[in-house]
């Protein structure tokens, strides 16, 4: 018999996996000998790629400090990865109990992880989805049951959409999403950028990612900048992620090596 | 170990523990500047998940237990350790970050904080070591924690993908032996069951039944309905079947055909009460989209033992079987036979060989001498085809006629026998000028064919034999055809100067109508009215007589001549001859015979 297509794929820990690589890049250990590997040849080709996943770390943490003081108590988190340190769920409900948080992962292990981290927690829950399908996100049952769509929820698209491709329609992704959303909500998007990279550095990159289950599609700022099409930006607008609100004015400093350009948009009422 | 330390502690004083009460200012800043220092340098070496003025204050705690273990008498080890493991908690995790806390706290700790004591390296490099045991115990334990947390991760995710895996393949499994719009079976699953139950281990003594179902003039609904209605119809019935037969297998073969398949059959009777329950369970009327809609349907059973059978043999049988039951009226059952299976068989195989017999030269044709009544002269022979089968030996036309008829190879087979028969009468023509004509059989086939009149004017010119040599009989029912074509060419051809006349006369409609617009010469009388003439007391008899009085005064009273077949007795020749019939055909005037028979009866007349 034939394996139809929509079978599902089967787990293969020997091929890197982007979130085992980020999770590695950040110290963690939820990781296997194959991202391992993959994760030390990236930062051979690219040294400052660890500095890179902690910066957007960091972005992620200081935006989600900065949405839950904007009242909001919702999140999204699609690409959440493996829930290392510094989760999502784990800043808003510190700062605000109450907050409510569903990540979306593609990659089965991250979200068997989540699910097992999050166990116990009634506020907190993993989907395994697709980006690419936005529908069948804010469809999905524990979504729905989680999240209120008539009140503010800031979607988190961090570190994710370098892996989709033009192809994919990353803008009309965005735009499914956002038309599910309520005035007041917000989009925190980062991704990798070349602006400023050697030839020689994007090439390897990009080498090291083919063998991934992920490949590599980094965006300008200007690229980047269509994503929030009908949200405001608030300031200081799409930035290196170090310089965006950063806790003090040294951690601004060589912002470009972090690759990552980030922002934090309102959709408009 | 205790009692060095606890002898040392007393000689390390320090600022802090002087500022802890009134908080000394200078105390204060040495503190922070370590904090800071501490906090510039371990950023970076991993994800730490605080602003900086977090991580500072926390570095800042952290600074004050150094200090506390420095002081502590006796060397308090432990807290030391904690010291370490507290910064792996913070996510202070990697090599690098131990690297440079070590870093730090052996150049700057006691600069910033004033420390002093004559034993203060010794009691340092322990609050090193105190400090690295600790943070590696911590990290070494957290990395195998996670290492165990991702590895149990990976078997959940894995278990789910294969419980994913099993799910569609279960379903995908079901969708390819399932017909989408009936939910039934489909034809992979029956075949699948079937060579189950045809391949069992107890084979001995078991038998097994399959009935084909396909419903009578679905065609029709969907036609005139719509698919939409028809697919409705489609599921209403599948649903009835399904309930009908109970526990047997049903399953949609494709369109409107089903199949159940009886297990364990004990005899006929067991699958006749299926088709029994299949039939009434069809033919309920079923209510579909506001349609009242009544459907028979037509069922080919089978069942036999299962010793000795195949499915592929079953199944053909079974479809064999429906073709009967639709042949013999629809809305029924028929059950295989195998005497007739036999015969259909070697009826199939005889009109395959037609053709190679054709081009072997089997086929030959004897004639039959058409004779007039009035003077008992040989005025006609008919040609008659014959099969020298090599295996069946002689066949005559009730054998292969009607298949060729079937098959359509009649009109080659009738080609053949047109072109010998024409050549064979103008060799008769060479013996006597007083040579028959010769008539031969059209089927219908060949009347409507267009190419007839090419045909037959191309074998006149050929064999130079005179048009009105060739007499073309042909059935009424060639002529009934919707189209005027074979009138045309009827016309046509007797306008050349041939013969043309009506085969069995009086058998068939009848209809007078065309015979105003044919240009027949002659009627054949079936010779069924002749063998009626028996005796005149027998009222049946009288009115055959009657019949055939009637039939020729008519004719000639359309200018036609009658040819009355199956005259076998002198009797009956001396009746016909009575009521005016011009020729007559059969036993009792001259037997079916090869040509030479005919050369025989010319060359005695010519030579007297």
């Amino acid at each position: 018999m034939q394996r139809p297509d929509w079978a599902p794929e089967g787990i293969d820990i020997e091929r890197p996996s982007a979130a085992r690589m980020y999770d590695y890049y950040l110290g963690g250990s939820h990781n296997f000998a194959a991202d391992r590997a993959a994760a030390q040849a990236m930062i051979a080709a690219v040294p400052d790629a660890p500095l890179m996943a902690q910066a957007n770390r960091a972005f992620l943490r200081r935006a989600v400090q900065f949405l839950v003081d904007a009242g909001i108590r919702q999140f999204l988190d699609i690409g959440s990865g493996i829930p290392t340190v510094g989760n999502v769920h784990e800043i808003a409900q510190r700062a605000a109990p109450e907050s409510r948080v569903v990540y979306v992962d593609i990659d089965p292990i991250a979200v068997a992880h989540s699910r097992a981290i999050l166990a116990g927690n009634d506020r907190a829950t993993v989907v395994q989805a697709d980006l690419r399908t936005p529908d069948r996100i804010l469809e999905a049952p524990e979504v729905r049951a989680l999240l209120d769509f008539t009140q503010p929820i800031a979607v988190l698209i961090v570190a994710v959409l370098h892996f989709i491709p033009d192809s994919d329609d990353p803008a009309g992704i965005l735009a499914t999403i956002r038309n599910a959303l309520a005035p007041g909500s917000y989009l925190v998007l980062s991704q990798a950028s070349y602006d400023g990279r050697s030839e020689e550095e994007r090439r390897q990159a990009e080498e090291v990612y083919r063998r991934t289950d992920s490949p590599l599609y980094p965006r300008s700022r200007a690229e980047l900048a269509r994503f929030f099409d009908g949200f405001e930006l608030v300031e200081p607008g799409l930035v290196w992620v170090p310089q965006w609100r950063p806790d003090s004015p040294d951690d601004a400093a060589d912002a470009e090596r972090a690759v990552f350009i980030g922002g934090v948009g309102r959709l408009r009422d | 170990m205790t009692d060095d330390s606890g002898r040392s502690a007393a000689a390390v004083t320090t600022a802090v523990r002087a500022a802890q009460p009134g908080l000394r200012e200078a105390g204060a800043r040495g503190l922070s500047a370590f904090a800071r220092a501490w906090a510039q340098a371990v950023i970076g070496t991993s994800y730490i998940p605080m602003p900086r003025h977090q991580l500072e204050e926390f570095l800042s705690g952290l600074t004050l237990r150094l200090v506390e273990v420095l002081r502590s008498e006796p060397f308090d080890v432990h807290l030391g350790q904690s010291v370490g493991s507290d910064l792996v908690t913070a996510h202070i995790a990697s090599p690098e970050g131990l690297g440079r806390t070590i870093e730090t706290i052996k150049l700057r700790l006691a600069r910033d904080l004033d420390l002093t004591g004559p034993d203060l390296p010794a009691r340092m490099a322990r609050l090193l070591g105190a400090v690295a045991a600790g943070y590696s115990r911590a990290l070494r334990d957290r990395t195998l924690d996670e290492q165990e947390q991702i590895r149990r991760a990976a078997l959940v995710a894995r278990e789910q993908a294969e419980l994913a895996l099993r799910e569609s393949e279960a379903r995908f499994r079901y969708q390819a032996t399932h017909d989408p719009l009936t939910d039934l079976p489909n034809r992979t699953l029956f075949t699948e069951r079937l060579s189950a139950a045809l391949d069992g281990d107890d084979k001995h003594d078991r038998r097994i039944a399959v009935c084909f179902v396909d419903l009578d003039g679905f065609k029709v609904v969907n036609d005139t309905l719509g698919h939409q209605v028809g697919d409705q119809l489609l599921v209403a019935v599948a649903k009835r079947l399904r309930q009908a037969v109970g526990e047997h297998l049903v399953a949609r073969l494709g369109g409107d055909e089903f199949v159940i398949l009886i297990e364990n059959t004990t005899g006929t009777d067991d699958a006749l009460k299926v088709a029994d329950a299949a039939l009434a369970a069809i033919s309920t009327p079923a209510r579909v989209d506001g349609h009242s809609l009544s459907i028979s349907a037509s069922i080919g059973i089978v069942e036999r033992p299962i010793e000795g059978t195949t499915a592929t043999e079953l199944m053909r049988a079974a479809d064999i079987t429906l073709h009967w039951a639709k042949s013999s009226g629809k809305g029924r059952w028929a059950l295989f036979d195998p005497e007739r299976n036999e015969q259909e068989l070697m009826k199939y195989a005889l009109s395959a060989a037609i053709p190679a017999a054709l081009d072997r030269g089997e086929f030959y044709l004897d004639y039959q001498p058409l004779v007039s009544l009035r003077s008992g002269a040989l005025i006609g022979v008919e040609a008659l085809a014959r099969w020298r089968h090599p295996e069946l030996g002689l066949l005559y036309p009730d054998r292969f006629i009607g298949l060729a008829e079937e098959t359509g190879l009649i009109v080659r087979l009738g080609s053949w026998v047109l072109a010998e028969a024409c050549a064979q009468a103008r060799r008769w023509l060479d013996v006597s000028p007083q040579a028959p004509f010769v008539s031969v059989n059209l089927a219908v086939r060949q009347v409507q064919d267009p190419g007839l009149v090419d045909e037959v004017t191309m074998l006149l010119r050929r064999t130079g034999l005179p048009p009105h040599q060739l007499q073309l009989e042909i059935t009424e029912s060639a002529i009934m055809s919707a189209s005027d074509e074979p009138v045309h060419a009827l016309r046509h051809l007797a306008d050349l100067g041939v013969r043309v006349a009506i085969d069995d006369f009086g058998t068939g409609y009848s209809n007078l109508a065309y015979l105003r617009s044919l240009p027949v010469r002659e009627l054949k009388v079936a010779g069924s009215f002749v063998s009626g003439l028996r005796d005149p007391s027998d009222a049946t008899s009288r009115t055959d007589e009657r019949i055939l009085a009637a039939l020729v005064s008519l004719a000639h009273s359309l200018d036609l001549t009658v040819t009355a077949e199956g005259v076998e007795t002198a009797h009956q020749a001396d009746r016909l001859r009575a009521i005016g019939c011009e020729a007559g055909q059969g036993w009792h005037l001259g037997r079916p015979g090869p040509p030479d028979q005919i050369d025989a009866l010319l060359r005695s007349k010519v030579a007297p």
